[in-house]
């Protein structure tokens, strides 16, 4: 279990460079990796968080008649869930002003003293600024100042691809933060700006399917690739994701983008696997095949050469067999006339 | 004015060029979605996707409207081989398409209203329609409903194999395709057989 998270940690820390950053560094500059021993002190700093904030705390409260189930209901979370999370290292007290949470009743004012994403990825958030301004999220009237990274980034619970690695699972986790929204009126409205033809009225959320009906084999879609992968910009190899999330008029629409050899989802959806494409067993994309077998990108070359000349030698001979009968049947009337 | 019978029945004509168009869509689209390339303007991805499920769909129950037919008709013993002596057919008539045709050598089997097929013919349109048909059908319609394809393969998506398999099946239909459309050409003129496909009377 401790080689497990001193394991995650480094992977964290190390090949990450910058996504998890130290409480020390309240300043914004980048943190030494945490040892595991602060790993297990946050940890067991947490357990008296989780006491109270999680289902088990809910269901048996440390003290009687603390109402926590109407209390918490939004403020609840699983260990399960966060421990092994991007943050799950960290002790909640970080970013959840530590001096007003430690006697209970906490302050009322710690609520609203949550350490905001920068006091630690201050480097990146400068970097993605530029992009999330030009995103749909910003241009839409009202929505900007309605948006954190949490919005989309649940810092509880996500996981970096890298750490996550199995695709499925970055697309569940990736697109379950679009679909928060996009997929729930509740919420949807929430952030919603007014109609562009009805002032006052909330916009309706449009229906996911419906909005995406040209796009064959939609819930195949859903499950094996991420909104982002058509709603963000061209990306070049080994660079991030942009923060720009496109808006149906600009999102990708030519399939060919992804369905091709040169698939873009080399250096989208499978960037952190890279590094491990050996075109195993002649397939192109194999590492793309080894999650789903997308048409037009994962092919095999010698298999295609094979069907293309077989098909070349058929029509060639079919071509020749009529050439000759052509030939022969003309010298067969030139014979006849000559015998005439 | 030379001998015909009535050959083909409207259902089998109807069949066969009901066969054409689908086939002839699968494959253009077919093409479009394996060879899909940003190069190779084809027919545009979703546009084929579309159209590949519906013509696919379509020659499933064409398929399956043929073998209903056939049974009731009686017309699936056209398609046996019937022995004795069918490799010697095999090779009299194999002989006349490599050398005979081209000295202008008479046909060697003459169609019948009980056996309308040679033994060649009788054997690859029972190998194309029973076999490789049916396997390149069911591949297809697993596509269509991938849970029921394994989940994983020697470490790949486990819909690879019907992948292949579905992509193996169509080449084999396009290259007996091309044969086919050639082959059509051999009768007692270079069209009579379309012609035969077209009205059902076939000319000796």
């Amino acid at each position: 279990m401790f080689a497990y998270w001193r394991q995650g940690f480094t992977v964290l820390v190390l090949v990450l460079a910058g996504s998890v950053w130290a409480p020390a560094s309240r300043a914004g500059t980048e943190a030494a990796p945490i040892d595991t021993a602060t790993i297990e002190k946050n940890r067991k700093a947490n357990e008296a968080c989780f006491a109270c904030h999680s289902a088990a705390g809910i269901k048996n409260p440390p003290k009687a008649d603390l109402d926590l189930a109407n209390k918490l209901k939004d403020s609840r979370l699983e260990p399960a869930l966060f421990n092994p999370a991007d943050h799950g290292v960290m002790d909640c007290r970080q970013c959840h002003a530590g001096n007003h949470y430690d006697p209970y009743p906490h302050a009322e004012v710690g609520k609203n003293e949550t350490a905001p994403c920068t006091e630690c990825h201050a480097a990146k958030v400068m970097r993605l600024e530029p992009q999330f301004n030009a995103s749909v999220h910003a241009k839409n009237e009202g929505l900007k100042e309605k948006f954190t990274c949490n919005t989309c980034h649940n810092a509880h619970e996500n996981i970096v691809a890298l750490r996550l690695k199995d695709p499925h699972k970055i697309v569940a986790q990736d697109n379950h933060g679009c679909l928060e929204c996009h997929n729930s009126d509740l919420t949807f409205a929430k952030f919603a700006p007014d109609g562009e033809k009805t002032p006052g009225v909330k916009r309706k959320r449009p229906d996911i399917d419906t909005i995406h009906d040209w796009l064959p084999n939609t819930k195949l879609h859903w499950n094996a690739v991420r909104c982002v992968e058509c709603h963000t910009p061209e990306v070049a190899a080994k660079k991030m994701l942009s923060h720009e999330i496109l808006d149906k008029e600009k999102a990708e629409k030519k399939c060919v983008t992804c369905h091709s050899a040169n698939s873009t989802l080399k250096v989208r959806l499978y960037r952190h696997m890279a590094k491990d494409e050996q075109q195993r067993l002649g397939f192109t994309n194999s590492v793309i095949l080894s999650n789903s077998y997308v048409i037009g990108a994962t092919r095999h070359p010698v298999l295609d050469g094979i069907v293309i000349g077989l098909v070349i030698l058929t029509l060639a001979g079919m071509l020749a067999h009529g050439a000759i009968r052509i030939v022969a049947a003309l010298r067969r009337k030139g014979n006849k006339e000559q015998a005439k | 004015m030379s001998e015909r019978i009535y050959l083909l029945p409207l259902w089998i004509r109807v069949w066969h060029w009901t066969n054409v168009l689908l086939i002839i869509t699968l494959v253009v689209t077919g093409i479009s979605l394996h060879f899909a390339d940003p190069k190779l303007p084809l027919v545009e991805f979703s546009l084929a996707a579309r159209i590949h499920d519906i013509a696919g769909f379509s020659l499933v129950a064409v398929y399956g409207l043929f073998v209903i037919a056939n049974i009731v008709s009686g017309n699936w013993w056209q398609y046996v081989p019937k022995p004795p002596g069918v490799l010697e057919r095999c090779k009299v008539q194999g002989k006349w398409y490599l050398w005979g045709i081209f000295k202008g050598e008479p046909h060697p089997y003459r169609v019948s209203e009980e056996q309308n097929f040679n033994a060649l013919q009788a054997i690859s349109y029972w190998v194309i329609m029973y076999m490789i048909m049916p396997v390149m059908l069911l591949s297809g319609l697993i596509f269509q409903f991938p849970q029921l394809a394994p989940d994983r393969l020697f470490g790949f998506d486990g819909l690879l194999p019907v992948a292949i398999v579905h992509y193996l099946t169509g080449a084999a239909i396009v290259l007996f395709m091309i044969a086919h459309i050639y082959l059509g050409t051999t009768g007692k003129t270079a069209t009579s057989m379309f012609g035969t496909m077209i009205t059902g009377w076939h000319e000796h």
